[in-house]
């Protein structure tokens, strides 16, 4: 939450966050770097550059498999949540990481010609039509733009320029960009390996970051959230004594927008389920400090308006609601972000 | 409903959570780790190709040939390339020496520069300048002719001689191709590395037909395991082979 842009909105968990992130990336470097080539028994030592490329590229693949990991096992178990909190950083890190990885190649392979290097990265091979050989460089370079894109645009200033809906879509690009890294390895360093260990962690963590999706769109169908009834010009939610103090009930409205019903107070309110932030799920959250609080990031709303605490500005759109015969029900038609709507008393009106 | 410790970050971390937060980062700082050293310790050996800087440059005279990539038949070498040695010659990086060494084709010479060395693959980079390459007067002593070996069918791996040799470790494979094909654009004598030796040689500089380059078709197959026929010459103790791109098959 926001009232203006700054670099980054620093808290004490970001500071344990990066710095974990910096110590793994660190310990995978260096021990890669300058321990592995003395545990080596070659004749004569892989060539620094290529060795450097090798540890930069492989640490990138590892890195991007985390963070693609961390989303379903967040959905799977919310105490990895914390893992998502700070993830913008992981990615740009990586971005950094792979970045490392094509200087070093194309500083080296495609150097030493008179050709422009860059132009020669696109020219060298251009076997397009075969399997074997073909040029894999080509889906590095495609990954490489996605992470930038990516790290570009992961500051809350381009969340709001481009909208949450808008922003999420463009950031799905990052499963586009994994996709491409698996190729781009598969169809290069894969085809020439003898020892096959690299083979089995990359097959390993790219087959966890798939087996890990699949799980948790297994678990979201199992409890997706109910279809709330027609009843007239209403929908039917959940009874109303199922709605504990300080949480929500999670309803699916006929438009495909979600509506979480809030009792604070003992008293109930309707907003939408997604934060204005990044579309987090606010009904799995939480009142706290009387604001309902986004699990994902932390961005509050009073449940009565849909507005942040001042001086945060953000808004998201309120639902009426009333409660007959025990049964809590919703008005799909969600009113605009922000307009206040008096809190129902679950005993009914 | 719930109840489990409930994370925002900007909060302190719930009593609850704090425990399984640090196993967690320890345990991703140690699987980074371990990730980092088994990957970097279980590289295949990239070959014992180099730069023989070690040698220094070495100084031999001989006659320049074109086969039609540059190549010097030593007639008077040192302890280091005997004479009756024939080295493939390359310029600095990725581009030949054909330019410099053409006035000269056929005379007698001294070129100086560093050997690029792989088992019984060798190269010259020669040095620029006239320190590199000078003509010695007196005329080019007569050479055996060129020894017909017949026509042989080979499976193997067509690489650029430079980086095989020693210029990049690793300097095969496919994960190499387009640095192969870039020195082989630059006009870097082309090699065949045999999956058996042929006349007792595991290298082979490989050519097109009748004195012409590396077929195109070639380079869409360098750094794969293919299967070729072609005719063998010896030429001193360098065996070349004059393939026909349309034999050329990729083999599983």
């Amino acid at each position: 939450m926001s009232v203006k842009y700054i670099p980054v909105q620093w808290n004490r968990f970001k500071w344990y966050y990066d710095a974990a992130m910096l110590a793994g990336v660190a310990a995978f470097l260096w021990l890669f770097i300058h321990i592995a080539p003395g545990l080596l028994s070659h004749e004569r030592p892989i060539n620094p550059q290529v060795h450097n490329a090798r540890a930069f590229g492989a640490c990138a693949f590892v890195m991007l498999s985390i963070i693609l990991a961390s989303g379903p096992l967040a959905r799977l178990d919310r105490r990895f949540l914390p893992l998502v909190y700070n993830r913008r950083h992981f990615g740009v890190l990586t971005a950094f990481v792979a970045v490392t990885h094509a200087g070093y190649i194309i500083d080296w392979y495609f150097a030493f010609s008179k050709s422009n290097k860059y132009e020669a990265l696109l020219f060298a091979n251009t076997s397009y039509g075969q399997i074997a050989g073909f040029p894999f460089e080509i889906f590095g370079v495609f990954a490489l733009i996605c992470l930038l894109i990516l790290a570009t645009t992961s500051h809350d200033f381009w969340l709001k320029f481009l909208t949450a809906p808008v922003w999420k879509r463009l950031h799905y690009l990052i499963y586009a960009a994994y996709v491409s890294v698996v190729a781009h390895v598969s169809w290069g360093i894969l085809q020439d390996q003898r020892n096959h260990t690299f083979t089995a962690i990359f097959l390993a963590s790219a087959g966890v970051v798939a087996g890990l999706h699949l799980l948790a769109a297994f678990k979201e169908s199992r409890d997706a959230d109910p279809v709330a009834d027609a009843h007239g010009d209403w929908v039917a939610v959940c009874r109303a004594d199922e709605i504990e103090e300080g949480f929500a009930k999670i309803a699916q409205l006929g438009d495909g927008e979600r509506v979480a019903v809030f009792k604070q107070d003992g008293l109930l309110s309707a907003i939408s389920n997604a934060c204005a932030h990044q579309n987090g799920p606010l009904g799995e959250g939480r009142v706290v400090a009387c604001f309902v609080t986004c699990p994902w990031h932390g961005f509050q709303y009073d449940v009565r308006t849909g507005r942040s605490p001042a001086p945060f500005t953000e808004k998201i759109p309120t639902y009426n609601l009333t409660v007959k015969d025990g049964v809590v029900l919703v008005d799909p038609k969600a009113n605009p972000p922000g307009t206040p709507v008096d809190p129902v008393n679950p005993e009914g009106v | 409903m719930d109840k489990k410790p409930f994370f925002v970050g900007y909060l302190p971390i719930p009593e609850g959570l704090r425990a399984f937060l640090i196993s967690l980062t320890v345990s991703l700082v140690v699987f980074m780790a371990f990730v980092g050293i088994t990957i970097g310790a279980t590289q295949d050996d990239p070959g014992n190709g180099a730069f023989r800087f070690d040698w220094r440059q070495q100084t031999v005279t001989g006659v320049i040939e074109f086969v039609p990539y540059p190549i010097l038949r030593v007639t008077e070498g040192n302890e280091r390339i005997p004479a009756g040695h024939t080295l493939m010659l390359t310029g600095q990086g990725k581009s030949t020496i054909r330019t410099r060494v053409q006035p000269m084709a056929g005379d007698l010479v001294a070129l100086t520069g560093v050997i690029l060395k792989r088992g019984e693959l060798d190269m010259m980079q020669v040095a620029g300048g006239n320190r590199g390459l000078k003509k010695v007067d007196g005329p080019a002593p007569d050479l055996p002719a060129p020894e017909p070996l017949g026509r042989w069918k080979l499976a193997g791996e067509i690489c650029d001689g430079k980086c095989l040799a020693g210029a990049m470790r690793p300097g095969r494979g496919l994960a190499h191709k387009a640095c192969a094909n870039l020195c082989l654009i630059g006009d870097i004598p082309p090699v065949f590395v045999s999956s058996q030796p042929v006349e007792g040689s595991e290298f082979l500089m490989v050519a097109g037909p009748d004195g012409t380059r590396l077929p195109d078709r070639a380079y869409d197959l360098v750094g794969a395991f293919v299967q070729l026929e072609g005719d063998l010459e010896r030429r001193g103790d360098l065996l070349i082979l004059r393939m026909d791109g349309d034999t050329m098959e990729l083999m599983q």
